[in-house]
C-alpha cells in the first residue's frame, strides 16, 4: 500500500493513465534509468514511459528546470565544511598558537586532524544524500563522473575543507556546459592547486622568493593535466611538453582572502617569463594569459576529445567501449567546441548505448550499488555514518581514491571475492533493518512484486525460480537475496 | 568466451566436485595440512607493490656520490656517522634511518637490495608504469597480471590445461586453485588478475560468513566475472572462518603496524603459518608520490618507510622458520628525479630500488650495476638510469625461489635468460 502512495508522489506531475508501451520502450527506459541515474526508485520507470525517454533526458540535461525542493531542504540542514575551514585551516593562526610550546602544537594538530575528518564526512554525506534524494539525477551522476575525472584526494592537506566548494563551483556548473570552462575552473581552484602541488611551483630563478617560497618547478599538476585531464597518456606529448606546461603555469598558486579562505592567486614574481613551446607550437601569451592560452589549446585538442569520449563511453556504455561510438562522441565534442550537453545527449541517444548488448553489461561500483539499493527500496537515511563506513570498507569512500586518476570505471576493478562478500552481507543487513540510521518502508508485497519493483524492465522469472523456499513468501529474506543477486549487481 | 576461461570453469567445477565427494568441514584445512609431509616445495612469493613511485635514492642512499648531495639540498640523507645519517650497507650505499628495523636482516644475509632496476619503457605516468610492471609487459596493454600468468603456466611443471591432474595434485579441497594466488587487502591488484582463480582476503572483514543462498543465485550466471567472484567468495569466507578458529596467533613480541598494510601482512603470516598452499601473494602499500616536502631523515617519506620497515620486520619475525620458504619482493613503478624539485619533493623519474627479503635471498649486499649520478650518467639527463630490467629480477624470483619451470610465455616478447640474473635469489 505504502508503495502505491509513493508512486503517485513520484509520478504526480505527469499522472494519468499510462499509454500502451512496447516492450522495447520499457527496456530502453529501464536501461536509461540504470545508467543515467543512481538507479530507479519505485515509479520512476512509469514516469519515464509517460514522458518518453527523449523528453525525460532533455529535462535531465537542463537540471535548473527540475524542481528539487526535497533535496534542497535536506542540504540546507547539513553542515558546510567550508565553515570548519575558516576556523581550522588558517595556518598562520596555528603557527601563532603553537609558536614555541610543543604540547600546545600537538593539541592544535590533533584538533585540525579531527576537523578534517569531520569535513571529509560532511562532503561525503552531501554526495551520498544528493545521489539518493536529488531529482536532478543526471546532474548528480555527471558531477560524480567529472569530479572523478578531475579527482582531488580528500586526505591531502586542507583539500577536505575545499571539496564542497570545488564541486559546487568548479565542476557542477559546467557538467552540461563547456569543457574548457570546467578545465579552467579546476585549474584555478585551490583544491586542485594544492592537491597536485602547482601552488608550490615557481620559476627556478623567480624574482623575489620569500622564506617559504618554492625554489623551482613542480611537475605534478602539469603531467596529470596532460595525461589525465586532457590529452590522455597516448595523446602525443613528451617530457619536454610536461616541463613547458609546468613553466607556463608557474605563479598559479593560492592565497588567502580577508576571511582566511584559500583563493586562486597569480603571482607574477613566481612566473617563468621565458619562451615556451607546447605540442610543437609556441605560446604567445604572457603572464596569466599564457596559462589560459595553454588550457584553451589543450581543451580543444583532438586527443582530448578522444580521451574524454572514451572515458564517457566506458563509464556509461561498455567496459570495452565501441570504437565507432568513441569516434562519434569525439567528433561531437570538437564540432561543438566541447559542449558537454551535446556530448552527453549524443552518448545516451547513440545506437551503441541503446543496443541490447549494452543492457546490464556493467557491474555497479560500490557507491552505485549502495545508492541504487537505497533508492530501489525507498529507504530513508536518517544518519549516514554507517553507510559511509560501508563505502569506506567497500573501497569507494567519496573522494577517497589516493591517486589522481580517481576511482576505476570498469567492472573488473570492482568485482572480486571480498567485494562480493561485502555486498551480500550489506544487502542482507539493509533488508533486515540492521543498517544503523537507515529505515525501510514496511514490506507487504509478494516476492514477485518486490522483484518487479527492484529490477524494473528485467525478466525476473529465472531469479525468482532460483530463490530458496524460505524467500518465496517475500519479506526481508526475499528482499535481501534480491538485492544481493547478480541481477542487482549489474546496471 | 576465450579458451582459458572455459578451462578455468572446468577447474572450478572440478574443485567443487572434490568438495562434494570429500564432504569435509571448512575447518579441516589446517589440520589436514599439518598432517601432510613437508615436501619443501611449498614456497611463497610475496609481491609488495609500493604504489606511487617510492624515492629509491632515499631508500638505499648512495652516500658515496657527491652528485647526490649537490642535487638534494634539503632532502638528502646524511652519510653514516652524521646525525640522522644513513645506516651503512657497504661503504657506498646506506639505508634510510627509518628503515632501521630492516638493517639486522641485511646484516643477517636475508635482505638484499637491487639498485638502478626498472623498466625499459620511459613512461613517467604512474598508471601506465604500474600496469607495465604488474603485467611485466612494458609498452603493451594487457589485462592479465604477471603473477596470474605465472600461476597458469606453472604447477610443479604441469600446465593449467591439465586441470584434473592439477586438482588431484593439489587436493586442497574446496580452496583448490584459488588459494595459490591471494591478495591481502581490499582490492585485487592487476598483478594477480587473470583467468587463474584468486582470492582477495580483506583483513577488515570481520562479518559473518557469506550467505550461501545468495551465492547460489550466481550459478545461473556461470562463466562471467560475477559468477567467478561468487565461487571465490565462498572459498574466502570459509578460509577466513577457518583461520579465525585455528591459525596460530601472532608470535609473542611481534607487533604489526596498525594500518591496512600491517594487518594485511599479519593475515598473510597467519595463512602461511597454517601451511596454506599460497604460492603468490600480493600486498599493496601506497602514498609514495612525494612531490612536496618529502623530508629527509624525518617527514612524509620517513613515515611511509617506517610503516614499510615495521611491517616487513614484523612479518619476517612472525614467520620465524617459515621465512625460509618465503620471498618478499618489493617493486614500485619508477623512481624519482635525482634532483629535488622546487617544493622540497621529487618528481617522476626512472630507475629505482627493489628489496628482497627471505630465506632464499642472497642478501647482505646491494646488487646491480650502479650507473652513477653525474649528469652525463643520468637517464635523459635527470633520472637514475636503469641497468637491470625488472623482469630479470621477477624471473629470478619465479624460477629460483618458486622453482617454476622456465615458463616461456611469462613475459610477452621477452625471453627469460638466467645469464642476466643478478644472483640475488639462491
Amino acid at each position: 500500500m505504502r508503495r502505491t502512495v509513493l508512486l503517485v508522489v513520484v509520478g504526480g506531475a505527469l499522472a494519468g493513465p499510462l499509454p500502451a508501451q512496447s516492450a522495447g520502450d520499457t527496456l530502453l527506459a529501464a536501461h536509461l534509468l540504470r545508467r543515467a541515474t543512481y538507479g530507479p526508485r519505485p515509479g520512476d520507470l512509469d514516469a519515464v514511459l509517460r514522458q518518453g525517454w527523449r523528453v525525460w533526458l532533455e529535462r535531465q540535461l537542463r537540471p535548473e528546470t527540475i524542481v528539487d525542493t526535497a533535496w534542497e531542504r535536506t542540504l540546507a540542514r547539513l553542515p558546510d565544511p567550508m565553515r570548519r575551514a575558516v576556523d581550522v585551516v588558517d595556518g598562520r593562526t596555528w603557527r601563532r598558537m603553537a609558536a614555541d610550546d610543543s604540547a600546545a602544537r600537538r593539541v592544535v594538530v590533533r584538533q585540525a586532524v579531527r576537523q578534517r575528518l569531520l569535513a571529509a564526512r560532511d562532503v561525503a554525506t552531501v554526495k551520498l544524500l544528493r545521489a539518493v534524494l536529488s531529482e536532478r539525477q543526471l546532474e548528480a551522476v555527471m558531477t560524480d563522473f567529472w569530479a572523478n575525472h578531475f579527482h582531488v584526494f580528500v586526505r591531502k592537506g586542507p583539500v577536505a575543507f575545499l571539496l564542497r566548494d570545488y564541486e559546487e563551483r568548479a565542476i557542477r556548473p559546467h557538467v552540461f556546459g563547456r569543457f574548457e570552462d570546467m578545465l579552467r575552473a579546476v585549474a584555478q581552484h585551490p583544491a586542485m592547486l594544492l592537491y597536485l602541488d602547482n601552488a608550490r611551483s615557481a620559476a627556478p630563478n623567480a624574482a623575489a622568493p620569500g622564506r617559504r617560497a618554492p625554489r623551482g618547478l613542480n611537475e605534478n599538476y602539469a603531467r596529470e593535466l596532460l595525461e589525465l585531464h586532457t590529452l590522455g597518456v597516448d595523446g602525443g606529448y613528451t617530457q619536454a611538453d610536461v616541463i613547458a606546461v609546468a613553466r607556463a603555469l608557474t605563479g598559479w598558486t593560492v592565497g588567502r582572502d580577508p576571511d582566511g579562505q584559500f583563493v586562486f592567486r597569480f603571482r607574477p614574481d613566481w612566473h617563468d617569463d621565458g619562451p615556451k613551446v607546447v605540442l610543437g607550437q609556441p605560446l604567445r601569451g604572457r603572464g596569466l594569459d599564457e596559462g589560459l592560452e595553454l588550457l584553451h589549446r589543450l581543451a580543444t585538442h583532438p586527443s582530448t576529445a578522444r580521451h574524454l569520449a572514451r572515458k564517457l563511453a566506458q563509464r556509461f556504455v561498455a567496459d570495452d567501449p565501441p570504437p565507432a561510438l568513441v569516434e562519434r562522441l569525439a567528433t561531437t565534442f570538437l564540432r561543438t567546441g566541447g559542449d558537454l550537453r551535446a556530448v552527453t545527449w549524443a552518448l545516451f541517444a547513440s545506437p551503441e548505448f541503446q543496443a541490447a548488448a549494452a543492457t546490464s553489461a556493467k557491474v555497479k561500483s560500490p557507491f552505485q550499488y549502495v545508492v541504487s539499493a537505497l533508492r530501489a527500496t525507498g529507504a530513508e537515511v536518517r544518519r549516514p555514518e554507517a553507510l559511509l563506513r560501508t563505502l569506506r570498507d567497500m573501497g569507494e569512500f567519496p573522494f577517497g581514491a589516493a591517486a589522481p586518476n580517481g576511482y576505476p570505471l570498469t567492472s573488473a576493478e570492482w568485482v572480486h571475492s571480498a567485494a562480493l562478500a561485502q555486498r551480500i552481507a550489506w544487502a542482507e543487513a539493509l533488508a533486515a533493518g540492521r543498517v544503523p540510521g537507515v529505515r525501510l518502508p514496511p514490506l507487504d508485497e509478494s516476492v514477485a512484486a518486490l522483484a518487479a519493483a527492484l529490477l524494473p524492465g528485467r525478466d525476473v522469472k529465472p531469479l525468482l525460480a532460483a530463490l530458496p523456499p524460505e524467500a518465496r513468501a517475500g519479506g526481508p529474506r526475499a528482499l535481501g537475496l534480491l538485492l544481493a543477486s547478480p541481477e542487482f549487481q549489474r546496471f | 568466451m576465450s579458451a582459458p576461461v572455459s578451462r578455468r570453469v572446468f577447474l572450478r567445477d572440478g574443485a567443487l566436485a572434490l568438495l562434494t565427494l570429500g564432504g569435509l568441514p571448512p575447518a579441516f584445512l589446517p589440520r589436514w595440512l599439518a598432517a601432510q609431509p613437508r615436501t619443501g616445495t611449498r614456497r611463497t612469493l610475496v609481491f609488495v607493490f609500493l604504489r606511487g613511485a617510492v624515492d629509491g635514492l632515499n631508500v638505499a642512499v648512495p652516500f658515496g656520490e657527491s652528485a647526490y648531495y649537490r642535487a638534494r639540498r634539503s632532502i638528502a640523507i646524511a652519510p653514516p656517522g652524521r646525525p640522522d645519517g644513513a645506516l651503512d650497507l657497504d661503504g657506498f650505499f646506506g639505508l634510510h634511518p627509518a628503515l632501521a628495523p630492516l638493517a639486522p636482516w641485511y646484516r643477517g644475509g636475508q635482505l638484499a637490495i637491487v639498485h638502478a632496476v626498472g623498466s625499459p619503457h620511459p613512461t613517467r605516468s604512474h598508471f601506465e608504469a604500474q600496469d607495465y610492471m604488474e603485467t611485466a609487459a612494458p609498452g603493451v596493454h594487457l589485462r592479465e597480471g604477471w603473477l596470474n600468468r605465472l600461476l597458469q603456466q606453472t604447477s610443479r611443471g604441469r600446465s593449467l590445461a591439465d586441470g584434473a591432474a592439477h586438482a588431484a595434485d593439489h587436493r586442497w579441497g574446496q580452496w583448490g586453485l584459488a588459494l595459490r594466488g591471494v591478495a591481502c587487502g581490499s582490492t585485487l591488484p592487476l598483478a594477480l588478475r587473470g583467468p587463474h582463480p584468486t582470492l582477495v582476503l580483506d583483513p577488515a572483514d570481520r562479518g559473518p560468513a557469506v550467505d550461501d543462498a545468495a551465492l547460489r543465485l550466481y550459478r545461473t550466471d556461470a562463466g562471467d566475472l560475477l559468477a567467478r567472484a561468487a565461487a571465490e567468495a565462498r572459498d574466502a569466507a570459509r578460509l577466513l572462518a577457518s583461520l579465525e578458529r585455528q591459525a596460530p596467533p601472532t608470535r609473542a613480541g611481534v607487533t604489526y603496524p596498525p594500518t591496512p598494510f600491517g594487518q594485511a601482512l599479519r593475515q598473510l603470516a597467519r595463512l602461511l603459518k597454517a601451511d596454506a598452499p599460497v604460492e603468490v601473494a600480493c600486498v599493496d602499500l601506497g602514498g609514495w608520490d612525494t612531490h612536496v616536502a618529502q623530508g629527509a631523515a624525518e617527514g612524509a617519506l620517513a613515515r611511509r618507510l617506517q610503516e614499510l620497515a615495521g611491517g616487513l620486520d614484523a612479518f619476517a619475525r612472525d614467520l620465524d622458520d617459515r621465512l625460509a620458504d618465503v620471498l618478499v619482493l618489493t617493486a614500485s613503478e619508477f623512481g624519482r628525479t635525482v634532483a629535488e624539485n622546487g617544493s622540497g619533493g621529487t618528481d617522476h623519474g626512472h630507475g629505482n630500488v627493489m628489496l628482497l627479503l627471505g630465506g632464499s635471498v642472497l642478501g647482505g649486499r646491494v646488487h646491480g650495476r650502479w650507473p652513477g649520478l653525474e649528469r652525463e650518467q643520468l637517464h635523459e639527463g635527470r633520472d637514475l638510469a636503469v641497468t637491470t630490467d625488472f623482469r630479470d629480477v621477477f624471473a629470478e624470483a619465479a624460477l629460483r625461489h618458486l622453482g617454476a619451470q622456465a615458463p616461456e610465455r611469462l613475459f610477452p616478447g621477452y625471453a627469460i635468460d638466467p645469464r642476466r640474473f643478478l644472483g640475488v635469489v639462491g
